[in-house]
């Protein structure tokens, strides 16, 4: 590799770790997962404006780093002089509210895999759960839900983000595998509904982790606070013009839970 | 040192060379961030136009002597009161007024900025007060000023 340390910072991050391997063991060091992000569409040099670390374990992890890309040279390190920084506001209302839905879509995902494995779609009370489900998904975790990510909060910022772009992604993939529920139960295909359903549990969590613990901290620490009320006036307005009743919805998952003895609060973190 | 009495009172000499090499601004330089008068919580109306639907400051007396970049950094674009809810009477008037502010003004934000001493809490407290007491709820943000003019905590208190 004749390319040098700087030269590295300006690319993908996901190509730095194909070429440089042993630097995944020492993200994960720093609880930086870049290796099984799905994103990875970050520049290596943005990782620690994304993750935040203290300004000495900055320091040591670009050090760190750029000994694995250019052992025996001193790199110039991409450490940015920061004011002692104002310690970084608690989540903002708007913010608050989204990682609280979150937490019922996460207990909705957990039982999944106990409703996958008992089911038998030729029981009238199975279809009518999976019916339920599916309801849960459109309305509350996509219309409600990601319809204040899509239309609101993701508007705030520049939409060609790369991450946000990938959210978007999840959000589509998630529907296609409801749409895919769906046919399933009309075809009293048990296999089917039983993969998309587990498929869906899967990508929903890893899609709320990577919201909860860094997309929606970094977004949240850019946002004015001007914005932060507008958004929030926002979030009303759209409550507002929701036409379920989410108590309703949310009870369909404590119900489920209730049926296959799940405990929420493990669930829900 | 003295530990007795309060804390918000005692005196403490925090004497350091001015300025660190910065030049002195030419007098009359720094343009002033205050869009409004008054601004004293008791004298201002919560009607008034500045303050419909604006980003509120509500920032208790000493703030803006310990922070050095208070009129660019947190009163820039914001409507603006002042009070002390340890000296000021009447602070029934005030939960009041904070009321108005999220109910009729229709504010958009509220940021209550506070001294680090106990006794300044009083004014998240009447803030809260207000919050409980109003139909419409909006962002309420508390930040905490130090001593020595840094930001100890920055915190939204809820809507
Ligand atoms: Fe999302
Ligand atoms: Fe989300």
């Amino acid at each position: 590799m004749e390319t040098t340390f700087e030269q590295q910072l300006e690319r993908p991050v996901k190509s730095v770790l194909a070429d440089f391997p042993a630097l995944g063991a020492l993200l994960g060091e720093f609880r930086i997962g870049c290796v099984d992000c799905g994103v990875g569409s970050c520049k290596f040099k943005e990782i620690e404006d994304i993750h935040r670390l203290a300004p000495e374990a900055e320091r040591d992890l670009w050090t760190r780093l750029a000994r694995i890309i250019e052992p025996g040279r001193t790199a110039q390190l991409p450490v940015r002089e920061r004011a002692p920084a104002a310690p970084a506001a608690s989540a903002s209302p708007p913010i608050r509210q989204l990682v609280a839905e979150h937490r019922w879509i996460l207990r909705w995902a957990a039982v999944i895999p106990r409703l996958a494995a008992e089911l038998d779609l030729n029981r009238e009370e199975d279809r009518r759960t999976v019916l339920a489900g599916v309801d849960f998904i459109r309305h509350y975790a996509d219309r409600r839900h990601h319809g204040k990510e899509e239309d609101i909060l993701f508007r705030y910022f520049d939409s060609g983000l790369d991450v946000l772009q990938a959210m978007l992604t999840d959000h589509v993939a998630g529907r296609e595998h409801v749409r895919a529920i769906e046919a399933g139960v009309a075809a009293r295909d048990d296999a089917a509904v039983r993969e998309h359903l587990l498929a869906y549990a899967v990508l929903i969590r890893e899609h709320i982790r990577k919201e909860d613990d860094i997309l929606f901290p970094w977004l949240d620490r850019q946002l004015l606070d001007s914005q932060v009320g507008q958004m929030y006036a926002q979030f009303l307005e759209a409550d507002r013009r929701f036409d379920r009743d989410p108590r309703q919805l949310e009870n369909f998952v404590a119900e489920l839970e209730a049926r296959f003895d799940a405990a929420p609060a493990a669930a829900a973190r | 040192m003295n530990f007795q009495g309060c804390p918000g009172s005692r005196m403490m000499d925090m004497r350091r060379p001015a300025a660190d090499g910065a030049p002195a601004a030419a007098p009359g330089s720094t343009p002033s961030q205050l869009r409004q008068w008054p601004v004293q919580l008791h004298l201002i109306s919560p009607m008034a136009p500045y303050y419909q639907g604006a980003d509120v400051v509500l920032t208790a007396d000493c703030v803006a002597y310990a922070l050095g970049g208070y009129h660019a950094e947190h009163l820039k674009g914001k409507a603006i009161a002042i009070a002390c809810p340890k000296l000021d009477d009447g602070q029934d008037v005030y939960v009041e007024k904070i009321r108005s502010w999220f109910d009729d003004a229709k504010i958009n934000t509220l940021t209550v900025m506070i001294m680090e001493v106990p006794c300044c809490r009083g004014l998240s407290a009447l803030a809260r007060r207000a919050l409980e007491s109003a139909a419409r709820k909006v962002p309420v943000k508390e930040v905490v000023v130090g001593l020595d003019g840094t930001i100890r905590q920055s915190e939204w208190l809820g809507a």
